[in-house]
């Protein structure tokens, strides 16, 4: 196991608060806790591809990244318009 | 041994950063508050796992889509967070742009 898996597995330990937040509080603070779900497990999937040696894994990353994006935006639309 | 040490100093800094960022979301109670807490992991983070990958990465094509992935969240961070705090606002007063002129609470 190398410093980059370890940092991975320390970095997943964000996702509990954001979890927490996700089940609490109204609907935009479920927004806020799901957009930094978003970017936390974009730096995850990042340390990942690189303790496990795979280029394309950086992918899942960068897919994240622009998808957890345009999902928030959308949310945020939604929840200011319908709700 | 020089680079091995930064690598494992910047790696700590990121999981620090990103930790703490998220326990300061949870414990924030108004969603302003809360979303200051998006952008230390987006930017402080992710630059430093950048710069760990620049020292100890040999292939600058994963460098390259590392720095890609740090570049979207950075800026892609500000947007997100105006659009969340517009739709709070709209949700709390029913309007945007503000009719009335917004001012900086005095603590």
């Amino acid at each position: 196991m190398n410093a980059w898996l370890i940092a991975a597995a320390g970095m997943s330990l964000s996702l509990v608060p954001c979890a927490v937040v996700c089940l609490r509080g109204g609907p935009v603070d479920r927004l806020v806790g799901l957009e930094m779900t978003a970017v936390c497990n974009s730096l995850v999937l990042l340390l990942l591809a690189e303790g496990f040696q795979r280029t394309l894994f950086y992918d899942v990353a960068l897919s994240l990244a622009l998808l957890g994006f345009g999902g928030g935006l959308v949310f945020a639309r939604f929840l200011e318009r319908w709700l | 041994m020089i680079a091995r040490i930064a690598i494992d100093v910047l790696l700590a800094i990121a999981v620090l950063v990103t930790v703490l960022s998220a326990i300061g979301l949870a414990v924030m109670r108004d969603v302003y508050q809360k979303l200051h807490f998006i952008a230390p992991p987006a930017s402080i983070g992710a630059i430093c796992i950048v710069a760990a990958l620049l020292i100890g990465e040999k292939q600058k094509q994963a460098v390259g889509k590392a720095a890609l992935i740090a570049f979207f969240l950075y800026f892609m961070n500000a947007v997100i967070t105006h659009a969340t705090a517009r739709a709070h606002y709209v949700r709390e007063k029913g309007t945007w742009p503000p009719k009335e002129k917004l001012e900086v609470v005095d603590q």
